[in-house]
């Protein structure tokens, strides 16, 4: 790499970004058309830009709603995740009778898809009388098995030391996990509350299946029934994506590098 | 005085990893084997069950041409995965380098990975579009083409377009777990190389490769994830058509199931796709040496 002129990396990795931002760049621009978006040729860039698009898109279909529903499975999705994996992370932490028989049948889940289990998945939702429900939303997703694993690493990384001498001192085990364990796993929660975001957020197949009430639909969802009933006739519909994009993207530059790491955390170190 | 603590110790233990083990077994273990239990099983919601032997995999590997063209699609997507990872090992190469700037960098080619598929479908499908989109556009401009391609509309360029942004969403994940792999090849061993007379080259081929193969089986084994699980692009862009182009495992299992209640033989596909899956990530983990497969597929 060294014998490489600097200028001539960076133009490549320019020429690379470019491709990697312009399909964000041209929603943009279209979301903010001001000219007729069916126009040939397409222009560059927006004339006299406008926000009706996205008016169009507050006002037409309940995006509040759709908004507020992911929000809701996105925030049980994350409490419970943090919950179970960390107990399950610390208890894979302690030796017992079994514990290896426990550990292979996590790591053989971890290789059925959650794809490959749509249709009894929804079959026991249904008999649980889950459909249309944000549990029922959220139950799949409730624990991760990489996540449990990433705990557990990280738990195992906090000194003996410190853990023996609160046991001698009578400590109840909870509240060890809570007052020693959680504070020092703070890469742990982070990769869990990413993961647990960026999975739920997006996630389209499990809705489209357990939801039918359109009150009850996701953002995701709520953008495929806008896809089918307009098609892409209209600029609002390249509002809406923008629209339930901004909050991924915005958490993504907020915390990347806690972001970078969670997700790949997961898959690498595993 | 043993004996109970040891028992206390169970008792936490078991009451730890309950409910974690509970979803598990009821949205993992139970539908895998309700799975198999269809596929041998003539079923539909509300009736009862009727052993059917193996006459749903008889249709399915005898008569079913959407099965088939489903299949060879998948593994398409699945063969055209290594084009990605060679665009990122080569993306990674470059982060790699002490410039300035290689943060922002690797933050952009980095960003469209976590983004909504269901969003990126519909960006891109506007980028295709024949008449106004940016990509005939641009090659219309360019003098590439004389008429418009209608990207989505062709039954011989429908699947590579969408393998194309199955890719471009993909790319930053690759290149972030190349570059750990990069990032974890000590630095004495490409001086000792250079005091030896290895030119750059030699030295890529003797020692990046080979040492980075453990993380390049690792992005082969996402990337056959991620062609097992491209659900939300395919559904988005193209539902599967052109008569059925673009059909893949889990987009006809989809439609089997919820668009024709036909739950046993979609159990039945299920099964297939799970098998084929799971046979392709063992034999891949066995190269790699045991560690690639340890992906959560639930993405």
């Amino acid at each position: 790499m060294q014998r490489v002129p600097r200028w001539s990396i960076h133009l490549a990795l320019v020429v690379i970004c470019f491709f990697m931002l312009i399909p964000f760049y041209w929603v943009l621009k279209t979301s903010v058309a001001g000219e007729n978006i069916f126009a040939y040729p397409p222009s560059l860039v927006p004339k006299d830009p406008h926000p009706f698009y996205f008016i169009d898109v507050w006002y037409d279909i309940p995006f509040a709603r759709f908004f507020l529903n992911s929000v809701v499975v996105v925030t049980i999705v994350i409490v419970l995740n943090l919950v179970f994996n960390a107990m399950a992370g610390y208890a894979l932490t302690r030796d017992f009778a079994g514990k290896k028989a426990i550990l292979f049948v996590l790591l053989s889940c971890m290789m059925i898809p959650f794809q490959a289990t749509i249709i009894p998945a929804y079959l026991i939702t249904a008999k649980m009388g889950l459909l249309n429900t944000y549990l029922g939303l959220a139950l799949p997703e409730v624990s991760h098995i990489i996540c449990i694993l990433v705990f557990k690493a990280n738990f195992e990384a906090v000194p003996k030391s410190l853990v023996e001498a609160a046991r001698i001192d009578g400590v109840p085990e909870w509240k060890i996990v809570y007052k020693i364990m959680l504070p020092l796993s703070k890469p742990a929660i982070a990769t869990n509350i990413v993961f647990s975001f960026v999975w739920t957020w997006n996630h389209f197949l499990w809705p489209l299946i357990i939801i039918s009430d359109q009150d009850m639909q996701t953002l995701p969802l709520g953008l495929s029934y806008f896809l089918s009933y307009f098609e892409d006739t209209t600029g609002a519909l390249y509002a809406f994506c923008v629209m339930v994009l901004a909050p991924t993207v915005f958490v993504f530059l907020m915390v990347q590098r806690q972001f970078i790491q969670g997700l790949t955390s997961g898959s690498t170190k595993g | 005085m043993l004996f109970r603590k040891r028992t206390r110790e169970m008792l936490l233990v078991a009451f730890f990893l309950t409910p974690a083990l509970l979803v598990f077994f009821v949205y993992r273990i139970v539908p895998l084997l309700w799975n198999l239990a269809l596929s041998f099983a003539f079923w539909s919601p509300g009736g009862s069950y009727e052993f059917a032997g193996l006459e749903h995999y008889t249709e399915m590997f005898v008569y079913d041409d959407v099965f088939r063209t489903s299949f060879v699609n998948t593994l398409i997507y699945m063969a055209s995965m290594p084009l990605a990872i060679v665009v990122a090992l080569f993306v990674a190469l470059l982060v790699n380098a002490r410039i300035r700037g290689r943060n922002v960098y690797r933050t952009i080619v980095f960003l469209s990975y976590p983004m909504m598929p269901v969003a990126v479908g519909i960006i891109w499908q506007w980028l295709y579009n024949e008449k106004v989109g940016l990509i005939n556009y641009v090659l219309q401009s360019a003098g590439v083409i004389d008429t418009p391609i209608a990207f989505l509309n062709s039954t011989a360029l429908a699947l590579p377009s969408v393998i194309v942004v199955g890719m471009w969403q993909i790319l930053g994940f690759f290149m972030i777990i190349l570059l750990t792999g990069l990032q974890s090849i000590p630095q004495s061993l490409y001086e000792a190389a250079a005091i030896d007379g290895a030119g750059p080259t030699k030295s890529f081929f003797r020692i990046t490769l080979p040492l980075l193969r453990p993380s390049l089986f690792l992005c082969f084994v996402i990337g056959v994830i991620s062609s097992f699980t491209s659900f939300d692009l395919v559904y988005v862009m193209t539902e599967g058509g052109p008569a059925h182009a673009t059909e893949l495992l889990i987009t006809y299992i989809y439609k089997t199931a919820f668009g024709l209640s036909e739950f046993d033989y979609a159990g039945a596909l299920t099964v297939v796709m799970f098998t084929l899956f799971l046979s392709i990530t063992l034999i891949l983990n066995r190269f790699s040496g045991g560690e690639a497969g340890k992906v959560d597929g639930a993405n």
